[in-house]
C-alpha cells in the first residue's frame, strides 16, 4: 500500500474515533470514561499522518524511513472496516438479541454484602441494582418499596422482560440484568425502550430462575432510548 | 511506491474506489446488517476496535519513544546480561505498563528491535497485561469475597510470562521471529529523534492496526456463534469446565481489564476454572493471535500460541491450587 493511502486511512480512522466521541455515539459501545481516550488517540493518528504527509512532501523521507516490507502487506486495508462500519452503519447499543444470546439469564454477581439503606419516598434505581437487591440484600431494603427502573423490552415466551446491560470495559463484555414484569403491560415490541414503576415481589429472584426478579407493575411508560444505554 | 515498473491503478485509487462503492451502496449494507444476529455481531466489532485501538495507540508511541530516545547499549545497562535472569526483570517490567494485551506487542516489537534479548522481550509481553496495576485492581473489585483471586491471578500470570521467557530461551529460535523485526534504524540524535518518533510509531500502527481489525472480526464473529448453553452443566466437571474456560478466554478476547467482571458473573462455576480464564486471557486469545502474526511473523504466532496456551493453562492452575488450597 502506498504511504499517501496510509495516511488518508489514519485520518479516516482518527477521524471516525473523534467523531464518534464529539457525540454520545462513542457510548454504544465503551463506558463514559473512554471518551478521553478516544479523542486522544484520533488525535495521535491524524498528527501521525498529517507529519508524515508533511515530510513525505518536503522529500525528507529517506529509504530507512520507508516500509521495507511493501506490496507484501495487505492488512492495513483492513483498517477501512471499523471507518466503513462506523461512518455506514454506526450499530446500535446491545438490546433483546444479545440478551437472549447470552443465555437470557441475569448475570449473578455479588456485588457487595452490604447494601447502603435507601432514602424513603419513591425511588428510580438502576435494573442492576434492583436485581442484586432483590437477589442478595438479605435486610430487604426493597420489601414493599415502590421503584421506577428503565430498560428495554424482551420477550421470553408470553413473559415479558425488562433487561438492561451492564458493562465493565466495553459491549464485548456486557451481562444482563432482568426483570420479570407481572401485571397488564399491553404487546410490546422487543427492544422497547421503558420507564415502568413497581414494586418487587420478595424472594422473586432465584437461582432457577436466574435471578430475574418480578416486579408487580403500577405504571409502564414507553420512553425514548437513554443516551447512555448501559449500565456500570 | 518501490515497484520497479509503476502500474496505472495505485492503491490510493482503490482506496477511492472502496469509500465511493460504500457510499453508494450504503442502503444495501445498512439493509444487510438489519438481521439481529448481524447487529449484535457489528456492535461487538466496532466496540472490541473502539475500545482497544486507543490502547494500541500508546503501545505505539511508546514504540516510537523506545526507537528514538533509549539506545541498545543504554537498554544493556538496565538488564541483567544474562538472559534468564533478565526475565524475571522484563516480567516485573510489566508492573509499570497500564494497558491492555493490545498496546504491550508493538513495545515488545520495539525492544527486540533495540536488541533485547528475546526472551525477556516475550515475557514482557506477556506480562505487562497481566500483572499490572490497573488489572489488579478491577480483579479485587470484581471478587470482592475472594481476596485470594487477586493473589492467584497476579502468581499465576507472572509465571505464565516468565516460563515463557525460559522456555523460548532453551528452545526458541531467532528464525521464527521475522526478519523485520530486528531492523533497526540507526540511533538518532537531535530533532531527528522526533522524527524517527513519529515514523515508527506511524508504521507500526499502520501494520499492526489491521491486524487488531482482523482479530476484533473473530472475536465479534465469535462472541455470537459460541452458545451460551456450553457454561450450563460445566460446573461439576472440573477439568472440563477448566478446558472449556481457557477456550473461551481464546475466543472472547475480552480487554484485561474487563475479563475479571466477566468471570464473576460465572457464579455457577468453580473458582478455578474462572482463575483459568482470567489467566489465558491476557496471554492469548484471537485479538492477540492475529496481532502476534503480524508483528513477529506467522512462524512465530503458530508455535508460540499453542505453547503459551498450554503453559497458561498449567500455570493458572498451579497457581490456583497453592492459593485456594484445593479446588474450590
Amino acid at each position: 500500500m502506498r504511504r499517501d493511502t496510509q495516511h488518508m486511512l489514519l485520518v479516516l480512522l482518527g477521524g471516525a474515533l473523534i467523531r464518534i466521541a464529539a457525540d454520545d455515539t462513542y457510548l454504544r459501545y465503551v463506558r463514559p470514561s473512554h471518551r478521553w481516550w478516544l479523542l486522544a488517540a484520533g488525535a495521535v493518528m491524524v498528527l501521525l499522518a498529517a507529519v508524515a504527509l508533511a515530510r513525505d512532501l518536503r522529500g525528507r523521507t529517506g529509504p530507512v524511513d520507508h516500509d521495507h516490507d511493501h506490496g507484501r502487506t495487505r492488512s492495513p486495508w483492513l483498517l477501512m472496516l471499523p471507518v466503513l462500519v462506523i461512518a455506514l452503519v454506526a450499530p446500535p447499543a446491545l438490546g433483546a438479541d444479545a440478551v437472549a444470546r447470552s443465555g437470557g439469564g441475569g448475570a449473578v454477581v455479588r456485588n457487595t454484602d452490604l447494601y447502603p439503606p435507601l432514602p424513603p419516598g419513591p425511588l428510580e434505581l438502576g435494573v442492576g441494582e434492583v436485581v442484586n437487591r432483590a437477589a442478595w440484600d438479605e435486610s430487604g431494603s426493597l420489601d414493599g418499596r415502590e421503584v421506577t427502573v428503565t430498560g428495554f423490552v424482551v420477550r421470553r415466551g408470553a413473559a415479558t422482560v425488562l433487561a438492561r446491560m451492564t458493562i465493565a470495559c466495553c459491549a464485548a463484555d456486557a451481562r444482563p440484568y432482568t426483570i420479570r414484569l407481572v401485571g397488564d403491560v399491553g404487546d410490546l415490541e422487543p427492544d422497547t425502550w421503558l420507564r415502568v414503576r413497581g414494586t418487587v415481589q420478595p424472594g422473586s429472584a432465584t437461582q432457577a430462575n436466574r435471578f430475574t426478579p418480578s416486579l408487580a407493575v403500577l405504571d409502564v411508560q414507553v420512553v425514548a432510548e437513554p443516551t447512555d444505554p448501559y449500565e456500570y | 511506491m518501490i515497484t520497479a515498473v509503476r502500474s496505472h491503478v495505485t492503491s490510493l485509487h482503490v482506496f477511492c474506489a472502496v469509500l465511493i462503492a460504500a457510499i453508494v451502496a450504503r442502503p444495501v449494507i445498512v439493509d444487510a446488517l438489519s438481521a439481529p444476529v448481524l447487529r449484535t455481531a457489528a456492535t461487538v466489532f466496532v466496540a472490541v476496535c473502539v475500545q482497544a485501538l486507543p490502547f494500541l495507540v500508546l503501545g505505539v508511541v511508546l514504540s516510537g519513544v523506545i526507537a528514538a530516545f533509549l539506545s541498545p547499549a543504554a537498554l544493556r545497562r538496565v538488564l541483567p546480561a544474562r538472559p534468564a535472569a533478565a526475565v524475571p526483570v522484563a516480567g516485573a517490567a510489566g508492573l509499570v505498563l497500564p494497558g491492555c494485551e493490545c498496546a504491550s506487542v508493538p513495545v515488545a516489537r520495539r525492544l527486540i528491535g533495540q536488541g533485547v534479548p528475546d526472551a525477556a522481550a516475550l515475557t514482557f509481553l506477556l506480562a505487562a497485561p497481566a500483572v499490572n496495576p490497573v488489572v489488579l485492581v478491577a480483579t479485587a473489585v470484581a471478587f470482592p469475597g475472594e481476596p485470594g483471586m487477586v493473589g492467584a491471578r497476579f502468581l499465576g500470570s507472572l509465571a505464565t510470562a516468565c516460563v515463557m521467557g525460559w522456555l523460548w530461551q532453551r528452545a526458541g529460535r531467532a528464525e521464527w521471529i521475522g526478519d523485520r523485526v530486528r531492523l533497526r534504524a540507526p540511533t538518532p540524535t537531535g530533532a531527528g529523534r522526533w522524527a524517527v518518533l513519529a515514523e515508527t510509531a506511524r508504521h507500526d500502527l499502520v501494520s499492526a492496526g489491521g491486524f487488531l481489525v482482523l482479530g476484533a472480526l473473530a472475536a465479534a464473529a465469535l462472541s455470537v456463534l459460541v452458545p451460551a448453553a456450553w457454561l450450563d452443566a460445566l460446573g461439576a466437571q472440573l477439568v472440563l469446565a477448566v478446558l472449556v474456560m481457557a477456550l473461551l478466554a481464546v475466543v472472547l478476547a475480552l480487554c484485561s481489564e474487563a475479563d475479571a467482571f466477566v468471570a464473576a458473573s460465572l457464579s455457577t462455576l468453580p473458582l478455578l476454572p474462572r482463575l483459568v480464564f482470567l489467566v489465558v486471557g491476557p496471554a492469548v486469545d484471537v485479538k492477540l493471535i492475529a496481532l502476534q502474526a503480524g508483528t513477529f511473523g506467522r512462524a512465530f504466532a503458530l508455535r508460540f500460541a499453542p505453547a503459551t496456551f498450554v503453559v497458561a493453562m498449567l500455570c493458572a492452575v498451579g497457581a490456583g491450587l497453592l492459593v485456594f488450597g484445593g479446588v474450590r
